[in-house]
Protein backbone atom coordinates (compact mmCIF):
# COMPACT_ATOMS: atom_id res chain seq x y z
CA UNK A 1 0.00 0.00 0.00
CA UNK A 2 1.16 3.48 -0.87
CA UNK A 3 2.40 5.42 2.23
CA UNK A 4 1.35 8.60 3.02
CA UNK A 5 5.05 10.56 2.61
CA UNK A 6 5.53 8.58 -0.70
CA UNK A 7 2.15 10.04 -1.68
CA UNK A 8 2.87 13.59 -0.67
CA UNK A 9 6.26 12.95 -2.65
CA UNK A 10 4.83 12.25 -5.97
CA UNK A 11 2.51 15.07 -6.46
CA UNK A 12 0.18 14.53 -9.50
CA UNK A 13 0.73 16.15 -13.07
CA UNK A 14 -2.15 17.97 -12.60
CA UNK A 15 -1.18 19.58 -9.33
CA UNK A 16 2.11 20.83 -11.05
CA UNK A 17 1.57 21.97 -14.05
CA UNK A 18 2.28 19.59 -16.60
CA UNK A 19 -0.67 20.67 -18.74
CA UNK A 20 -0.94 21.33 -22.44
CA UNK A 21 -0.24 24.75 -24.05
CA UNK A 22 -3.18 27.29 -22.49
CA UNK A 23 -2.28 27.58 -19.04
CA UNK A 24 -5.71 29.73 -18.29
CA UNK A 25 -7.16 25.89 -17.68
CA UNK A 26 -5.52 24.82 -14.25
CA UNK A 27 -7.40 21.70 -14.02
CA UNK A 28 -10.77 18.99 -14.57
CA UNK A 29 -12.41 17.93 -12.01
CA UNK A 30 -15.71 15.59 -11.77
CA UNK A 31 -16.99 13.66 -9.11
CA UNK A 32 -19.92 11.22 -9.07
CA UNK A 33 -22.24 10.87 -5.97
CA UNK A 34 -23.19 7.44 -4.96
CA UNK A 35 -24.95 5.52 -2.08
CA UNK A 36 -25.93 2.77 -1.16
CA UNK A 37 -29.54 0.91 -1.37
CA UNK A 38 -29.92 0.06 2.11
CA UNK A 39 -27.98 2.70 4.49
CA UNK A 40 -28.46 5.54 6.10
CA UNK A 41 -26.69 8.40 4.06
CA UNK A 42 -23.48 9.59 6.46
CA UNK A 43 -24.65 13.08 7.84
CA UNK A 44 -27.72 10.78 9.69
CA UNK A 45 -26.47 7.57 10.16
CA UNK A 46 -25.51 6.42 13.77
CA UNK A 47 -21.41 5.37 14.47
CA UNK A 48 -21.80 2.07 14.01
CA UNK A 49 -23.47 2.73 10.61
CA UNK A 50 -21.37 4.49 9.33
CA UNK A 51 -18.49 2.58 10.65
CA UNK A 52 -20.37 -0.37 8.45
CA UNK A 53 -20.63 1.16 5.55
CA UNK A 54 -16.89 2.22 5.71
CA UNK A 55 -15.74 -1.77 6.24
CA UNK A 56 -18.09 -2.76 3.57
CA UNK A 57 -16.47 -0.21 0.88
CA UNK A 58 -13.17 0.31 1.30
CA UNK A 59 -11.97 -3.33 0.65
CA UNK A 60 -13.98 -3.12 -2.34
CA UNK A 61 -12.72 0.06 -3.63
CA UNK A 62 -8.95 -1.26 -2.98
CA UNK A 63 -10.07 -4.34 -4.99
CA UNK A 64 -10.66 -1.94 -8.68
CA UNK A 65 -8.41 -2.42 -11.20
CA UNK A 66 -7.05 1.16 -11.51
CA UNK A 67 -6.84 1.52 -7.50
CA UNK A 68 -4.67 -1.14 -6.74
CA UNK A 69 -1.29 -0.44 -4.46
CA UNK A 70 -2.83 3.39 -4.03
CA UNK A 71 -3.22 4.92 -0.65
CA UNK A 72 -6.14 4.24 1.55
CA UNK A 73 -6.96 4.89 4.64
CA UNK A 74 -9.63 5.33 7.32
CA UNK A 75 -9.43 8.94 7.88
CA UNK A 76 -9.53 8.43 12.08
CA UNK A 77 -5.84 7.26 11.34
CA UNK A 78 -4.79 10.30 9.93
CA UNK A 79 -3.20 13.40 11.78
CA UNK A 80 -4.88 16.48 12.08
CA UNK A 81 -2.53 17.80 9.58
CA UNK A 82 -2.20 15.44 7.49
CA UNK A 83 -6.08 15.57 6.84
CA UNK A 84 -4.86 18.92 6.13
CA UNK A 85 -2.69 18.57 3.67
CA UNK A 86 -5.21 15.88 1.79
CA UNK A 87 -8.19 18.89 1.94
CA UNK A 88 -4.81 21.13 0.25
CA UNK A 89 -4.58 18.98 -2.36
CA UNK A 90 -7.99 18.18 -3.35
CA UNK A 91 -8.18 14.65 -2.52
CA UNK A 92 -10.56 14.87 0.41
CA UNK A 93 -12.96 17.62 1.19
CA UNK A 94 -13.08 20.11 3.89
CA UNK A 95 -16.33 18.08 5.28
CA UNK A 96 -15.13 15.19 5.38
CA UNK A 97 -11.68 15.70 7.09
CA UNK A 98 -14.39 17.51 9.58
CA UNK A 99 -16.23 14.19 10.30
CA UNK A 100 -13.75 11.66 9.94
CA UNK A 101 -14.95 8.70 12.09
CA UNK A 102 -16.11 6.21 9.99
CA UNK A 103 -15.03 8.04 6.90
CA UNK A 104 -12.03 6.79 4.19
CA UNK A 105 -10.33 8.09 1.43
CA UNK A 106 -9.13 5.76 -1.49
CA UNK A 107 -6.35 7.56 -3.57
CA UNK A 108 -4.44 5.50 -6.76
CA UNK A 109 -0.88 5.91 -7.08
CA UNK A 110 -1.13 9.06 -9.82
CA UNK A 111 -3.61 10.59 -7.39
CA UNK A 112 -5.92 11.22 -10.58
CA UNK A 113 -8.95 9.36 -9.17
CA UNK A 114 -9.92 10.09 -5.43
CA UNK A 115 -12.47 7.58 -4.21
CA UNK A 116 -14.07 9.08 -0.57
CA UNK A 117 -15.93 7.07 1.82
CA UNK A 118 -18.88 8.88 3.59
CA UNK A 119 -18.06 12.20 2.81
CA UNK A 120 -21.87 14.05 2.70
CA UNK A 121 -22.59 10.75 0.23
CA UNK A 122 -21.63 7.06 0.96
CA UNK A 123 -19.39 7.25 -2.08
CA UNK A 124 -18.06 10.33 -4.25
CA UNK A 125 -16.23 9.06 -7.12
CA UNK A 126 -13.40 12.12 -7.72
CA UNK A 127 -11.63 12.02 -11.23
CA UNK A 128 -8.68 15.05 -11.84
CA UNK A 129 -6.83 15.88 -14.92
CA UNK A 130 -4.71 18.78 -15.94
CA UNK A 131 -6.28 21.37 -18.07
CA UNK A 132 -9.74 21.66 -19.92
CA UNK A 133 -10.37 17.81 -19.77
CA UNK A 134 -13.77 17.22 -18.47
CA UNK A 135 -15.09 14.55 -20.36
CA UNK A 136 -11.65 12.69 -19.80
CA UNK A 137 -11.93 12.79 -16.14
CA UNK A 138 -15.63 11.49 -16.87
CA UNK A 139 -14.72 8.59 -18.36
CA UNK A 140 -12.25 7.84 -15.33
CA UNK A 141 -14.73 8.31 -12.83
CA UNK A 142 -17.48 6.31 -15.34
CA UNK A 143 -15.25 3.37 -15.01
CA UNK A 144 -14.84 3.24 -11.72
CA UNK A 145 -18.37 3.21 -11.16
CA UNK A 146 -18.87 0.77 -13.41
CA UNK A 147 -16.83 -1.51 -12.03
CA UNK A 148 -18.30 -0.56 -8.28
CA UNK A 149 -21.61 -1.37 -9.55
CA UNK A 150 -21.15 -4.78 -10.42
CA UNK A 151 -20.57 -5.61 -6.61
CA UNK A 152 -22.23 -2.75 -4.64
CA UNK A 153 -25.98 -2.32 -4.80
CA UNK A 154 -26.50 1.79 -5.21
CA UNK A 155 -29.76 3.66 -4.20
CA UNK A 156 -31.44 4.06 -7.80
CA UNK A 157 -34.38 5.42 -8.87
CA UNK A 158 -35.60 5.00 -12.44
CA UNK A 159 -37.40 8.47 -12.01
CA UNK A 160 -35.18 10.53 -10.27
CA UNK A 161 -31.87 8.75 -11.18
CA UNK A 162 -28.89 8.46 -8.20
CA UNK A 163 -30.19 9.38 -4.29
CA UNK A 164 -28.31 11.40 -2.79
CA UNK A 165 -27.91 12.57 0.42
CA UNK A 166 -29.02 16.37 -0.82
CA UNK A 167 -31.34 16.43 -3.96
CA UNK A 168 -28.96 18.92 -5.19
CA UNK A 169 -27.40 16.38 -6.41
CA UNK A 170 -30.23 14.06 -7.71
CA UNK A 171 -30.03 12.84 -10.89
CA UNK A 172 -26.86 12.14 -12.08
CA UNK A 173 -24.82 12.56 -8.94
CA UNK A 174 -22.60 14.43 -11.66
CA UNK A 175 -20.19 17.80 -10.27
CA UNK A 176 -17.62 18.64 -12.95
CA UNK A 177 -15.61 21.80 -12.99
CA UNK A 178 -12.38 23.27 -13.46
CA UNK A 179 -9.95 25.84 -11.81
CA UNK A 180 -9.04 28.56 -14.10
CA UNK A 181 -6.54 31.20 -13.37
CA UNK A 182 -8.36 34.64 -14.96
CA UNK A 183 -5.91 37.50 -13.67
CA UNK A 184 -7.24 39.34 -17.27
CA UNK A 185 -10.62 39.31 -16.62
CA UNK A 186 -9.89 40.83 -13.33
CA UNK A 187 -7.40 43.57 -14.26
CA UNK A 188 -9.71 44.61 -16.60
CA UNK A 189 -12.46 44.70 -14.29
CA UNK A 190 -14.60 42.04 -16.77
CA UNK A 191 -14.61 39.63 -14.33
CA UNK A 192 -18.04 40.80 -12.91
CA UNK A 193 -19.36 40.57 -15.94
CA UNK A 194 -18.43 37.32 -16.77
CA UNK A 195 -19.45 35.68 -13.42
CA UNK A 196 -22.67 37.14 -13.98
CA UNK A 197 -22.90 35.53 -17.22
CA UNK A 198 -22.01 31.97 -16.17
CA UNK A 199 -24.43 32.22 -13.31
CA UNK A 200 -27.43 32.83 -16.06
CA UNK A 201 -26.61 29.97 -17.77
CA UNK A 202 -27.16 28.11 -14.74
CA UNK A 203 -23.21 27.23 -14.01
CA UNK A 204 -21.77 28.21 -10.63
CA UNK A 205 -18.23 30.34 -9.77
CA UNK A 206 -16.76 29.30 -6.29
CA UNK A 207 -13.50 30.24 -5.25
CA UNK A 208 -10.22 27.69 -4.65
CA UNK A 209 -11.80 25.06 -2.32
CA UNK A 210 -15.15 25.12 -3.20
CA UNK A 211 -18.47 26.48 -1.66
CA UNK A 212 -18.52 29.41 0.40
CA UNK A 213 -14.76 29.98 -0.23
CA UNK A 214 -13.70 33.44 -1.50
CA UNK A 215 -11.15 33.65 -4.72
CA UNK A 216 -7.41 34.17 -4.27
CA UNK A 217 -5.01 34.34 -6.79
CA UNK A 218 -7.26 35.34 -9.52
CA UNK A 219 -8.61 31.19 -8.96
CA UNK A 220 -11.89 30.79 -9.82
CA UNK A 221 -14.19 27.30 -10.18
CA UNK A 222 -16.67 26.75 -12.43
CA UNK A 223 -18.93 23.58 -12.16
CA UNK A 224 -22.82 22.24 -13.76
CA UNK A 225 -25.69 22.92 -10.77
CA UNK A 226 -28.13 21.08 -12.05
CA UNK A 227 -27.50 17.55 -11.76
CA UNK A 228 -31.24 16.26 -12.45
CA UNK A 229 -33.10 16.52 -16.35
CA UNK A 230 -30.16 16.17 -18.32
CA UNK A 231 -27.70 13.79 -19.40
CA UNK A 232 -23.71 13.19 -18.51
CA UNK A 233 -23.25 14.55 -21.73
CA UNK A 234 -25.26 17.14 -22.35
CA UNK A 235 -24.03 18.51 -18.80
CA UNK A 236 -20.28 17.87 -19.97
CA UNK A 237 -21.19 19.47 -23.85
CA UNK A 238 -22.20 22.71 -21.98
CA UNK A 239 -19.85 23.26 -19.15
CA UNK A 240 -16.66 22.49 -21.82
CA UNK A 241 -18.06 25.00 -24.45
CA UNK A 242 -18.74 27.38 -21.38
CA UNK A 243 -15.30 27.33 -19.90
CA UNK A 244 -13.67 27.56 -23.30
CA UNK A 245 -15.16 30.64 -24.11
CA UNK A 246 -14.64 32.00 -20.68
CA UNK A 247 -10.90 30.91 -21.24
CA UNK A 248 -11.23 32.71 -24.84
CA UNK A 249 -12.04 36.10 -22.75
CA UNK A 250 -9.34 35.75 -20.35
CA UNK A 251 -7.10 35.19 -23.39
CA UNK A 252 -8.91 38.08 -25.40
CA UNK A 253 -8.38 40.50 -21.86
CA UNK A 254 -4.51 40.10 -21.71
CA UNK A 255 -3.84 40.76 -25.37
CA UNK A 256 -5.78 43.85 -24.89
CA UNK A 257 -4.60 45.30 -21.41
CA UNK A 258 -0.79 44.43 -23.54
CA UNK A 259 -1.95 46.82 -26.19
CA UNK A 260 -3.91 49.04 -24.30
CA UNK A 261 -1.84 49.43 -20.58
CA UNK A 262 1.07 47.30 -20.85
CA UNK A 263 2.89 49.69 -18.21
CA UNK A 264 1.03 48.88 -15.79
CA UNK A 265 0.84 44.66 -16.57
CA UNK A 266 4.70 45.60 -16.07
CA UNK A 267 4.12 46.81 -13.30
CA UNK A 268 1.96 44.70 -11.28
CA UNK A 269 4.12 41.56 -12.41
CA UNK A 270 7.63 43.58 -11.50
CA UNK A 271 6.34 44.31 -8.36
CA UNK A 272 4.97 40.57 -7.83
CA UNK A 273 8.49 38.99 -8.56
CA UNK A 274 9.80 42.07 -6.47
CA UNK A 275 7.50 41.24 -3.44
CA UNK A 276 7.91 37.39 -3.99
CA UNK A 277 12.11 37.33 -4.00
CA UNK A 278 12.77 39.40 -1.43
CA UNK A 279 9.73 39.20 1.38
CA UNK A 280 10.59 37.92 4.21
CA UNK A 281 7.07 37.62 5.55
CA UNK A 282 4.10 37.01 3.33
CA UNK A 283 0.77 35.59 4.16
CA UNK A 284 -0.72 32.57 1.83
CA UNK A 285 -3.18 35.07 0.80
CA UNK A 286 -0.68 37.61 -0.16
CA UNK A 287 1.73 34.54 -2.11
CA UNK A 288 -1.15 33.82 -3.76
CA UNK A 289 -2.01 37.11 -5.41
CA UNK A 290 1.57 37.67 -5.95
CA UNK A 291 2.07 34.23 -7.62
CA UNK A 292 -1.24 34.85 -10.10
CA UNK A 293 0.85 38.27 -11.45
CA UNK A 294 3.71 36.05 -11.92
CA UNK A 295 2.14 32.98 -13.57
CA UNK A 296 0.44 35.60 -15.45
CA UNK A 297 4.02 37.23 -16.60
CA UNK A 298 5.31 34.06 -17.77
CA UNK A 299 2.16 33.21 -19.75
CA UNK A 300 2.59 36.62 -21.45
CA UNK A 301 6.46 35.67 -21.95
CA UNK A 302 7.71 38.29 -20.21
CA UNK A 303 9.01 35.89 -17.33
CA UNK A 304 10.79 32.22 -18.43
CA UNK A 305 7.63 30.06 -19.71
CA UNK A 306 8.87 27.35 -17.07
CA UNK A 307 7.61 29.73 -13.79
CA UNK A 308 4.11 28.40 -15.02
CA UNK A 309 5.23 25.09 -13.21
CA UNK A 310 7.03 26.74 -10.46
CA UNK A 311 3.87 29.31 -9.75
CA UNK A 312 1.43 26.41 -9.80
CA UNK A 313 4.02 23.96 -7.58
CA UNK A 314 4.52 26.65 -5.01
CA UNK A 315 0.36 27.68 -5.11
CA UNK A 316 0.36 24.30 -3.62
CA UNK A 317 3.16 23.96 -1.49
CA UNK A 318 3.01 26.86 0.37
CA UNK A 319 -0.29 26.12 1.57
CA UNK A 320 -0.07 26.15 5.48
CA UNK A 321 -0.73 21.94 6.23
CA UNK A 322 2.07 21.56 3.34
CA UNK A 323 4.92 24.29 5.36
CA UNK A 324 3.99 22.43 8.42
CA UNK A 325 4.25 19.23 7.09
CA UNK A 326 8.04 20.24 5.62
CA UNK A 327 8.60 21.68 8.70
CA UNK A 328 7.81 18.66 10.54
CA UNK A 329 5.66 20.36 13.45
CA UNK A 330 3.12 22.62 14.51
CA UNK A 331 3.76 26.39 12.71
CA UNK A 332 2.04 29.37 14.27
CA UNK A 333 0.82 31.75 11.47
CA UNK A 334 3.55 34.07 11.92
CA UNK A 335 6.36 31.35 11.67
CA UNK A 336 4.80 29.77 8.30
CA UNK A 337 4.49 33.07 7.10
CA UNK A 338 8.71 32.96 7.48
CA UNK A 339 8.80 30.21 5.89
CA UNK A 340 6.49 30.42 3.34
CA UNK A 341 8.97 33.43 1.92
CA UNK A 342 11.79 31.76 2.64
CA UNK A 343 10.74 28.56 0.27
CA UNK A 344 9.30 30.98 -2.17
CA UNK A 345 12.53 33.12 -2.38
CA UNK A 346 14.61 29.79 -2.44
CA UNK A 347 12.21 28.48 -5.38
CA UNK A 348 12.36 31.72 -7.71
CA UNK A 349 16.08 32.39 -7.30
CA UNK A 350 16.53 29.56 -9.60
CA UNK A 351 13.60 29.95 -11.95
CA UNK A 352 13.90 34.05 -11.85
CA UNK A 353 16.64 35.20 -14.29
CA UNK A 354 18.76 37.96 -12.30
CA UNK A 355 17.87 40.45 -15.33
CA UNK A 356 14.12 40.29 -15.23
CA UNK A 357 13.11 41.44 -18.26
CA UNK A 358 9.93 43.40 -17.28
CA UNK A 359 11.86 46.97 -18.16
CA UNK A 360 9.48 48.05 -20.19
CA UNK A 361 11.98 47.86 -23.28
CA UNK A 362 10.24 46.76 -26.67
CA UNK A 363 11.57 43.54 -27.66
CA UNK B 1 -53.67 10.30 -2.40
CA UNK B 2 -51.76 8.86 1.10
CA UNK B 3 -54.24 6.00 2.82
CA UNK B 4 -53.70 5.01 6.07
CA UNK B 5 -55.67 1.95 7.94
CA UNK B 6 -55.66 0.92 11.01
CA UNK B 7 -56.42 -2.60 11.78
CA UNK B 8 -56.49 -4.66 14.84
CA UNK B 9 -53.75 -1.94 16.06
CA UNK B 10 -51.68 -2.58 13.11
CA UNK B 11 -50.96 -0.05 10.68
CA UNK B 12 -50.90 -0.28 6.84
CA UNK B 13 -50.43 2.49 4.91
CA UNK B 14 -50.33 2.82 1.22
CA UNK B 15 -49.41 5.26 -1.53
CA UNK B 16 -52.61 5.46 -4.01
CA UNK B 17 -52.37 7.20 -7.33
CA UNK B 18 -55.32 9.22 -8.22
CA UNK B 19 -57.09 6.99 -10.89
CA UNK B 20 -56.26 3.86 -8.49
CA UNK B 21 -57.76 6.02 -5.62
CA UNK B 22 -61.08 6.40 -7.60
CA UNK B 23 -61.49 2.84 -8.31
CA UNK B 24 -60.82 1.87 -4.78
CA UNK B 25 -63.93 4.54 -4.12
CA UNK B 26 -61.65 7.04 -2.66
CA UNK B 27 -62.13 10.55 -4.32
CA UNK B 28 -62.24 12.86 -1.20
CA UNK B 29 -61.38 12.63 2.24
CA UNK B 30 -64.92 11.76 2.99
CA UNK B 31 -64.81 8.93 0.85
CA UNK B 32 -62.52 7.94 2.59
CA UNK B 33 -64.49 8.31 6.13
CA UNK B 34 -67.53 6.07 4.71
CA UNK B 35 -64.52 3.57 5.28
CA UNK B 36 -64.71 0.08 3.58
CA UNK B 37 -62.58 -2.68 2.69
CA UNK B 38 -59.99 -2.12 0.06
CA UNK B 39 -57.38 -4.66 0.92
CA UNK B 40 -58.98 -7.36 2.20
CA UNK B 41 -59.12 -7.87 5.59
CA UNK B 42 -61.87 -6.48 8.18
CA UNK B 43 -62.79 -2.97 7.55
CA UNK B 44 -60.68 -0.20 9.56
CA UNK B 45 -61.55 0.17 12.86
CA UNK B 46 -59.91 3.07 14.51
CA UNK B 47 -61.46 6.45 15.27
CA UNK B 48 -62.17 8.80 12.84
CA UNK B 49 -59.99 11.31 13.85
CA UNK B 50 -57.22 8.96 13.95
CA UNK B 51 -58.06 8.02 10.09
CA UNK B 52 -55.83 10.70 8.11
CA UNK B 53 -52.73 10.47 9.53
CA UNK B 54 -51.05 14.75 9.19
CA UNK B 55 -48.53 14.11 6.44
CA UNK B 56 -46.58 16.53 7.98
CA UNK B 57 -45.29 14.09 10.69
CA UNK B 58 -45.28 11.13 9.04
CA UNK B 59 -41.57 9.54 9.90
CA UNK B 60 -39.68 7.56 7.20
CA UNK B 61 -40.23 3.94 8.66
CA UNK B 62 -36.78 3.16 7.25
CA UNK B 63 -34.52 5.93 9.04
CA UNK B 64 -36.47 7.83 11.48
CA UNK B 65 -36.40 10.79 9.81
CA UNK B 66 -39.00 13.83 9.91
CA UNK B 67 -40.12 16.30 7.29
CA UNK B 68 -39.28 18.85 9.65
CA UNK B 69 -35.28 17.30 9.70
CA UNK B 70 -35.49 17.87 5.90
CA UNK B 71 -36.61 21.79 6.61
CA UNK B 72 -34.08 22.16 8.56
CA UNK B 73 -31.14 20.86 7.26
CA UNK B 74 -32.11 20.11 3.32
CA UNK B 75 -30.95 16.67 3.33
CA UNK B 76 -32.74 13.18 3.65
CA UNK B 77 -32.06 10.50 6.28
CA UNK B 78 -32.06 7.65 3.73
CA UNK B 79 -32.78 6.79 0.12
CA UNK B 80 -36.10 5.53 1.08
CA UNK B 81 -36.96 8.93 2.52
CA UNK B 82 -37.28 9.98 -1.19
CA UNK B 83 -40.52 8.08 -1.14
CA UNK B 84 -41.81 8.96 2.00
CA UNK B 85 -41.19 12.88 1.50
CA UNK B 86 -41.60 12.70 -2.04
CA UNK B 87 -44.41 15.70 -2.46
CA UNK B 88 -42.36 18.28 -0.67
CA UNK B 89 -39.27 17.17 -2.55
CA UNK B 90 -40.63 17.47 -6.09
CA UNK B 91 -41.95 20.74 -5.24
CA UNK B 92 -38.22 22.17 -4.68
CA UNK B 93 -36.82 20.01 -7.87
CA UNK B 94 -37.90 22.40 -10.18
CA UNK B 95 -35.46 25.33 -8.68
CA UNK B 96 -32.85 22.87 -8.67
CA UNK B 97 -32.81 21.15 -11.67
CA UNK B 98 -32.86 21.50 -15.27
CA UNK B 99 -35.78 18.63 -15.13
CA UNK B 100 -37.44 16.31 -13.14
CA UNK B 101 -36.06 13.51 -14.57
CA UNK B 102 -33.38 11.46 -14.74
CA UNK B 103 -31.80 11.46 -18.31
CA UNK B 104 -28.04 10.36 -17.26
CA UNK B 105 -26.10 7.11 -17.09
CA UNK B 106 -28.23 3.99 -15.68
CA UNK B 107 -26.12 0.84 -15.14
CA UNK B 108 -27.55 -1.90 -17.72
CA UNK B 109 -30.15 -3.93 -15.93
CA UNK B 110 -31.83 -1.31 -14.60
CA UNK B 111 -31.82 1.02 -18.25
CA UNK B 112 -33.45 -2.41 -20.01
CA UNK B 113 -36.01 -2.57 -17.13
CA UNK B 114 -36.62 0.94 -17.70
CA UNK B 115 -36.91 0.98 -21.36
CA UNK B 116 -38.86 -2.11 -21.26
CA UNK B 117 -41.55 -0.25 -18.52
CA UNK B 118 -42.05 2.71 -20.24
CA UNK B 119 -43.07 0.62 -23.78
CA UNK B 120 -44.89 -1.92 -21.84
CA UNK B 121 -47.21 1.24 -20.54
CA UNK B 122 -47.73 3.18 -23.94
CA UNK B 123 -49.08 -0.03 -25.13
CA UNK B 124 -51.27 -0.39 -22.51
CA UNK B 125 -52.56 3.36 -22.81
CA UNK B 126 -52.67 2.38 -26.70
CA UNK B 127 -55.08 -1.16 -25.28
CA UNK B 128 -57.47 1.38 -23.47
CA UNK B 129 -57.99 3.53 -26.29
CA UNK B 130 -58.85 0.87 -28.63
CA UNK B 131 -61.22 -0.79 -26.32
CA UNK B 132 -62.59 2.74 -25.38
CA UNK B 133 -63.49 3.14 -28.95
CA UNK B 134 -64.29 -0.53 -29.53
CA UNK B 135 -61.61 -1.56 -31.83
CA UNK B 136 -61.36 -4.84 -31.07
CA UNK B 137 -59.32 -6.72 -33.45
CA UNK B 138 -56.84 -3.70 -32.64
CA UNK B 139 -57.17 -4.31 -29.00
CA UNK B 140 -56.19 -7.75 -29.79
CA UNK B 141 -53.58 -7.27 -31.36
CA UNK B 142 -52.06 -4.48 -28.79
CA UNK B 143 -52.89 -7.71 -26.56
CA UNK B 144 -50.50 -10.20 -28.00
CA UNK B 145 -48.01 -7.33 -28.48
CA UNK B 146 -48.06 -6.80 -24.79
CA UNK B 147 -47.57 -10.53 -24.07
CA UNK B 148 -44.97 -10.71 -26.52
CA UNK B 149 -43.30 -7.85 -24.48
CA UNK B 150 -43.59 -9.30 -21.16
CA UNK B 151 -42.04 -12.36 -22.51
CA UNK B 152 -38.91 -10.90 -23.90
CA UNK B 153 -38.37 -8.80 -20.51
CA UNK B 154 -38.06 -11.83 -18.57
CA UNK B 155 -34.50 -11.76 -18.32
CA UNK B 156 -34.18 -8.12 -17.33
CA UNK B 157 -32.88 -7.41 -14.02
CA UNK B 158 -35.60 -6.77 -11.29
CA UNK B 159 -38.31 -7.84 -13.37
Amino acid sequence: MMRFTTLLRHPADWMTGHRAKTSVVLTSRVRLARNLAKAPFPGWARKKERQAVRCSLQGKLEAIPGMKDGFSHELCDLEPLQKQVLVERHLISREQAARSEGSGSVVNRKQTLSLMINEEDHLRIQAILPSLQLKEAFRLAHTIDQSLEKVVDFAIDPTLGYLTACPTNLGTGMRASSMLHLPGLVLSDQIGQVLKGINKLGLAVRGLYGEGTESLGNLYQISNQSTLGESEEEILDRLTKVIGDVALYELQARKKLMTEDPVMIRDRIGRAAGNLSYAHIITSKEALNHLSMLRLGADLQLLPADLVETCDRLFMETQPAHLQWMAGRKLEPEARDILRAQMIREQLQSSLPPAIDITGKES
Amino acid sequence: MFYTQVTDGKLKKFVLCESCAKKKGITTVDGLLMGGDLFGGSPPQTQIPDLIVDLNHEDCSACGFTLEDFRKVGRLGCPECYQVFSREITGRLSSMHKGGVHKGYLPEGLAKKQALESELAGLAAKLASAIEEERFEDAAIIRDEISEVEKSGKGVVGT
